[in-house]
């Protein structure tokens, strides 16, 4: 129709070199835009193929040169020569077409790389930490206890008691330490592991017992309190016991470290991306810990077996505490797993009551640890 | 033409960008951020940094935003490769230095807040010079680490100072920062007096400070400290008790506290959007290059009312998300309420609350940045009066991209901005 007249037009025209704002005629040639001042100077000539177009407002096209150091810009504001230019500099994507299929791309790579992802939480992770925590010396895997114990201590030792959060310590409770010594001996005998124990019962209510990595563990008063016998008492601590042999405290630490790592630092800064990182972490490390806890079940079932025990101690503990032996691991209901657990030992353990860990005096010995 | 450019004050900022296009672009954005878990921000952050800078008219002319997603995502990948070396340092000194590892938490806080500042300078490095106004790109020169070092002392003091030091921190820095930025070869300048906005923003502290001082003042008074300390050295399991029957004005003075302490709370809610109001008109109008000077008639009520919108567009999402989490949390409660849940169960189960979670904080997010946030900018620039414009017509060119490795520092600190 108006092709004669459309084969200019007006632009604004900015040489990249100054702030100087040139209104300026456009000039469609055959492989070439021709731009020249209002008074007719030639002020450039770009070829159509290193033409881009540049971010702008809606209603504008803006033009550069691709590759060029100096930022010259031309900016048209007429839509019909704009579409005339389109159909010439085959890099203008007015519509979007190109833009739209580089962004699919990127959504179809994140897609997968987030799979990638999740599958080597799942699987990976703790396929290295176990492969790891064997090689890790025994000197590392102390170090390693003594920072976790610190940062364990500073958490449950809510009330800043210090020394006095251990007990056993005070003169009324020395005989209680001595039977607690009397039960751990037996039971490390029989487990005869390569590095030594330090078990302790500590000030805290709920019933329940941690192994840190290095052979640490902490029996809570609270667990005492409700066991009726020195058996049960002693089969939590086998179970404990069997996290030790296990290692499984130095391998929660990496798969801990692993998983930080590729939630916290990849993931980064979204909205809600802590939580998420945060919520990930419990809910893998939680999964893994489902197969970690059935394992000590068995060790420490076969552990008071070996001792001589009531293997069957442990299975009514865990009755008793509902298996509910990790604190602050509300998302996952622990009751049904609870069931499984019991018959698991159940299976394996006879039920001959065994020789008692301690006698009458020392267990009333025991329930006195932590009155001093 | 003429006709358009007669509509344009001289010396004025529009904003051209509409609301429906801007909403687009982020609901887009947060459903991709969800899909790819946030692979997808360096894309969305360039989308909105192009929409924001190339509607920004200034003396009708727009901005153009140059960066690319690609930029981001290298710079992060750079950072990360930095960051765990520092990380695993940390570790290992955690591990190696005993008692002293205690404080191996602190020194890392230290040292990454450190880095956030500098990261925080080198970032805005890399939007001023993927920043082109006619033709030429802004830049930025000065040492990110005195920034930084700078940053952390003035922290330091305001932190101290209960805030009252902040008008005089951030006077400090957006000087440090303006002094060193440049227009091609217009330099630029901070004009604003750190007094003077602590004499606008005084007011403001004292009525959130006062019900606190008066929090405090209660408890000096009515509790009896000796008997307190007394009580607690003793120990024991019936403390609480004892505590009670040492001190029977303790529950009051706690329950005052507690009143005193929601008030003050409230208080700073409800003058944050005039705080933040201030603190822009103040900023914009401090702001200079060469002989152009700037002025802001920012009127406070429009950003209360961009408030009233969030909570409008919050209130009716919550809506929505009360009505899908019905259907949601009665599957959540079929898979874990039976004993005999499975682990798969419980893990969909673990999943719906996961989703459910980050849609609802992204969802917010969304809302506020369409609301909050563009309201802040558009309301910001719209409110700019230029004088001195001349000048733009001779300014040359000088000044070259910068990597983005202060983005990605920045994004894997949390510390990024725009």
């Amino acid at each position: 129709m108006d092709d004669v007249r459309m084969n200019s037009g007006a632009g604004v025209y900015f040489d990249g070199r100054t702030s100087a704002r040139h209104d300026a005629q456009v000039a469609l040639g055959r492989s070439s835009l021709q731009i020249a001042g209002a008074d007719g100077r030639p002020l450039g000539e770009w070829r159509y193929d290193e033409i881009e177009a540049l971010s702008a407002p809606d209603n504008i096209l803006r033009l550069g040169r691709r590759g060029s150091a100096v930022l010259e810009r031309l900016e048209i504001a007429d839509p019909k020569f704009a579409a005339l230019i389109d159909e010439r500099a085959g890099n203008v994507d007015r519509s979007g077409t190109l833009q739209r299929r580089q962004r699919l791309r990127v959504i179809g790579w994140s897609i997968s790389a987030t799979a990638s992802l999740l599958l080597v939480a799942y699987f990976g992770v703790p396929a290295i930490a176990a492969r790891l925590t064997p090689v890790v010396p025994a000197a590392i895997e102390r170090k390693l206890g003594d920072a976790v114990d610190m940062e364990v201590r500073g958490v449950l030792d809510s009330k800043h008691t210090g020394d006095k959060f251990e007990c056993g310590r005070g003169d009324s409770e020395r005989p209680g330490r001595a039977a607690l010594d009397k039960l751990v001996q037996r039971l490390e005998t029989a487990a005869a592991l390569p590095l030594p124990l330090r078990v302790a019962v500590v000030r805290r209510g709920e019933a329940n017992a941690i192994a840190l990595p290095g052979g640490r563990i902490y029996v809570f008063r609270g667990l005492i309190a409700k066991a009726d016998n020195a058996d049960e008492v002693a089969g939590v601590i086998a179970h404990e016991i069997g996290h030790v042999a296990h290692r499984d405290g130095t391998k929660r630490v990496l798969q801990g470290a692993g998983l930080s790592f590729l939630f916290g630092m990849l993931l980064g800064d979204f909205v809600g991306g802590g939580a998420v990182v945060y919520a990930g972490r419990t809910v893998l490390q939680s999964s893994y810990s489902r197969e970690v806890e059935a394992a000590a079940d068995i060790y420490g079932a076969e552990l008071m077996i070996r001792a001589h025990g009531n293997a069957r101690a442990l299975a009514v503990m865990l009755g008793k505490i509902g298996g509910a032996t990790e604190p602050g691991m509300k998302i996952l209901l622990d009751h049904p797993q609870t069931k499984a657990r019991i018959a698991a030992i159940n299976r394996i353990a006879p039920s001959s009551p065994g020789t008692p860990f301690l006698d009458e005096t020392e267990w009333s010995a025991l329930k006195r640890i932590c009155t001093g | 033409m003429t006709s358009l450019e007669a509509s344009v004050p001289a010396g004025g900022v529009q904003f051209l960008g509409q609301r429906g296009a801007y909403w687009r672009l982020l609901v887009r954005g947060a459903v991709l951020l969800m899909l790819t878990l946030g692979i997808y921000r360096f894309w969305l952050a360039t989308d909105v940094r192009r929409f924001l800078w190339a509607n920004t008219q200034i003396a009708g002319e727009t901005l153009e935003y140059t960066g690319t997603a690609l930029e981001l995502l290298i710079g992060f990948l750079v950072a990360i490769a930095i960051l765990v070396p520092v990380y695993a340092g940390f570790f290992v000194g955690a591990l190696e230095l005993g008692t002293l590892g205690q404080m191996s938490s602190m020194i890392a806080f230290a040292a990454l807040f450190l880095l956030g500042q500098y990261a925080i300078y080198r970032a805005r490095r890399y939007r001023l010079t993927r920043t082109i106004y006619r033709g030429l790109r802004f830049h930025q020169e000065g040492s990110a680490w005195r920034y930084a070092i700078r940053a952390v002392l003035w922290w330091i003091v305001t932190v101290l100072t209960l805030g009252l030091a902040y008008p005089f921190q951030l006077a400090s820095l957006e000087r440090f920062k303006m002094r060193n930025t440049f227009y091609g070869d217009l330099a630029g300048d901070f004009a604003g007096s750190g007094f003077r906005l602590f004499l606008y923003g005084l007011p403001m502290w004292f009525l959130v400070m006062a019900p606190l001082v008066l929090a405090v003042a209660a408890f000096v008074n009515e509790v009896d400290w000796g008997a307190l300390a007394a009580v607690i050295s003793q120990g024991g399991d019936d403390m609480m008790a004892r505590i009670e029957g040492s001190n029977p004005a303790l529950a009051s003075a706690i329950v005052f506290a507690m009143l005193m302490a929601g008030t003050s709370v409230a208080m700073a809610a409800l003058l944050y959007p005039a705080f933040q109001a201030l603190v822009l008109r103040w900023w914009s109008s401090g702001l200079r290059f060469g002989a152009i000077t700037v002025h802001s008639k920012l009127r406070v009520r429009r950003v209360y009312a961009a408030y009233m919108r969030f909570l409008w567009y919050a209130i009716l999402f919550s809506i929505l998300l009360a009505i899908a989490a019905v259907p949601a949390l009665a599957v959540v409660g079929a898979l874990t309420g039976d004993d005999q849940a499975g682990a798969l169960g419980e893990a969909v189960a673990t999943g719906i609350l996961l989703v459910g979670y980050v849609v609802a904080a992204l969802g917010f997010s969304t809302v506020y940045r369409a609301t909050v946030l563009l309201s802040l900018w558009q309301l910001g620039m719209e409110s700019l009066q230029l004088s001195g414009l001349s000048a733009l017509d001779r300014v040359k060119a000088i000044g070259a991209p910068a990597s983005a490795v202060g983005e990605g520092l920045a994004d894997a600190l949390n510390v990024g901005g725009y």
